[in-house]
């Protein structure tokens, strides 16, 4: 991790004055990981969703197979490493899913929304310094909160409170699945060489 | 894979087809965010229907949107029973108790009432979005809704490269196969196999996405010159009535389910 906090300073274009602003490398990339889930997404939606994990799917325990819908949030916030990076990943994958078909229509949107704001809120209380695996599992798991507590809202409002509560935390864990699975992607992605143009590339060039 | 390339929206020339793409979505928000409040079968009831009843107007088929909405009928029947037998209301005649499940009138009656909501808070948005072209979408997002361009252009840029990432996927698991690497029924070589192809398509489209970045700034992307649209968007009067509509029939939904009596905040219970 303290390796990576001193890369961090250096980061985006080499220019101190507009290290907070985001190159057109940052938009694309971070674009293209949430279209690449968006689509994941909209197959997940219109096909395992219904079908798979049907059997799961009228229980308070659903969401724990949900952590891939919390995925691009915490990508999207380690790769690129910028304020907002974390929410606008999460809602192109969302309207990525949109624009494809999903049939759960703006609903997606909004759950795009909430879960980017969860993931986004803890980078932010981080201060955008920390990226290490602990940052990942608490983003991971607030952005599960969101979605516990929005799903809660949209698609099981008739639930008891206990079985809501049941519900919320078994979204919080696949949010930390979520985190830790995400961190472990962008390790990997790191190594084969193609986050080069990112901070989040550099970290093996320091090992 | 199962996304064809075609599968985005595309504008129709009916009433509601035509319209600006931010009017499309505000309109569909609008009772979206609005069922949110209340959980109860008559505003949901209401939108629903009307919605159902909107389809043509959209420029769309009946046919067509039941063969892309299938899924939501399925989704909704699972949560419908999902609510039926988790909620705190078993009031009624007992229908079905086999020993944790218990499935009474009421509960179903409340169980349905959910669906039924989802069901209204999706479809709307369901046939605004099968009559949106992404392309349309960026420009009228940038023009009406000061959504920056960069942000715009960059995610419509990538969202190019989806029918690409969805050929790619059958490729990667062509060459999965053809190196004898198949999951053959056990699903766990499912998983592993699947986490595999997802790591090489996010590794190909990371390296796509820098080369894009680089050829959008050799084009001046990134400049800070004042920008100018090569596509007009209008948000007309039509566009303006259509958002009327909506909220017009939104408070109607409301008012008539207050008037009622069914009107249930979602935190009331």
């Amino acid at each position: 991790m303290s390796p990576t906090d001193n890369v961090s300073h250096r980061a985006g274009t080499g220019l101190g004055t507009r290290r907070r602003t985001w190159r057109t490398v940052d938009i694309v990339v971070a674009s293209v990981l949430g279209v690449a889930f968006g689509l994941i997404f909209a197959a997940w939606n219109n096909f395992v969703y219904p079908t798979v994990s049907l059997p799961l799917e009228a229980t308070p325990f659903s969401p724990v197979i949900g952590a891939v819908w919390l995925m691009p949030a915490v990508i999207g916030g380690l790769v690129i490493r910028r304020a907002g990076a974390a929410l606008y990943t999460e809602v192109v994958a969302a309207t990525t899913s949109m624009l494809f078909g999903s049939v759960w229509g703006l609903s997606v949107f909004m759950s795009g929304v909430w879960q980017g704001l969860g993931a986004e809120l803890v980078f932010a209380l981080l201060a955008y310094r920390r990226w290490g695996v602990f940052g990942s599992l608490l983003a991971g798991g607030a952005a599960g909160l969101a979605m516990g507590i929005n799903q809660s809202i949209v698609t099981v409002p008739e639930f008891s409170l206990g079985w809501k509560a049941v519900y919320v935390l078994a979204a919080v864990t696949a949010g930390l699945v979520a985190g830790i699975l995400s961190w472990f992607l962008v390790r990997a992605l790191a190594r084969t060489g193609v986050l080069a143009p990112f901070a989040s590339g550099r970290v093996q060039a320091e090992v | 894979m199962i996304i064809a390339a075609g599968a985005v929206g595309r504008t129709t020339g009916a009433v509601l087809g035509r319209r600006n793409p931010v009017a499309k979505l505000g309109a569909a928000f609008i009772p979206a965010l609005t069922l949110l409040v209340g959980v109860d079968p008559v505003s949901s009831g209401l939108i629903l229907i009307a919605a159902l009843l909107s389809v043509p107007a959209w420029g769309l088929t009946w046919r067509e949107v039941f063969r892309r909405g299938w899924p939501l009928l399925l989704g909704v029947t699972t949560i419908s029973l999902g609510n039926a037998l988790f909620t705190a209301r078993k009031g009624g005649a007992v229908l079905v108790d086999a020993g944790p499940f218990l499935l009474t009138t009421e509960s179903v009656a409340a169980g349905s009432t959910a669906g039924m909501r989802l069901a209204a808070i999706a479809l709307p948005g369901v046939l605004a979005v099968l009559t949106i072209d992404p392309v349309d979408l960026a420009d009228s997002l940038v023009r009406h809704l000061k959504v920056p361009a960069r942000f715009a252009y960059g995610s419509l840029a990538a969202l190019r490269l989806a029918p690409l990432m969805a050929t790619e996927w059958e490729i990667l698991g062509r060459a999965r196969r053809a190196r004898g690497l198949e999951p053959g029924g056990n699903p766990l070589a499912a998983i592993r196999l699947f986490g595999g192809k997802l790591f090489a398509l996010l590794v190909g489209a990371v390296r796509r996405g820098s080369q894009l970045a680089v050829a959008m700034d050799a084009r001046g992307f990134d400049s800070q010159r004042a920008r100018t649209t090569a596509r007009i968007s209008r948000f007309g009067p039509a566009d303006a009535v259509l958002l009327g509509c909506s909220v017009a029939l939104t408070a109607a939904a409301v008012a008539l389910a207050v008037v009622t009596g069914a009107w249930n905040p979602v935190f009331s219970s």
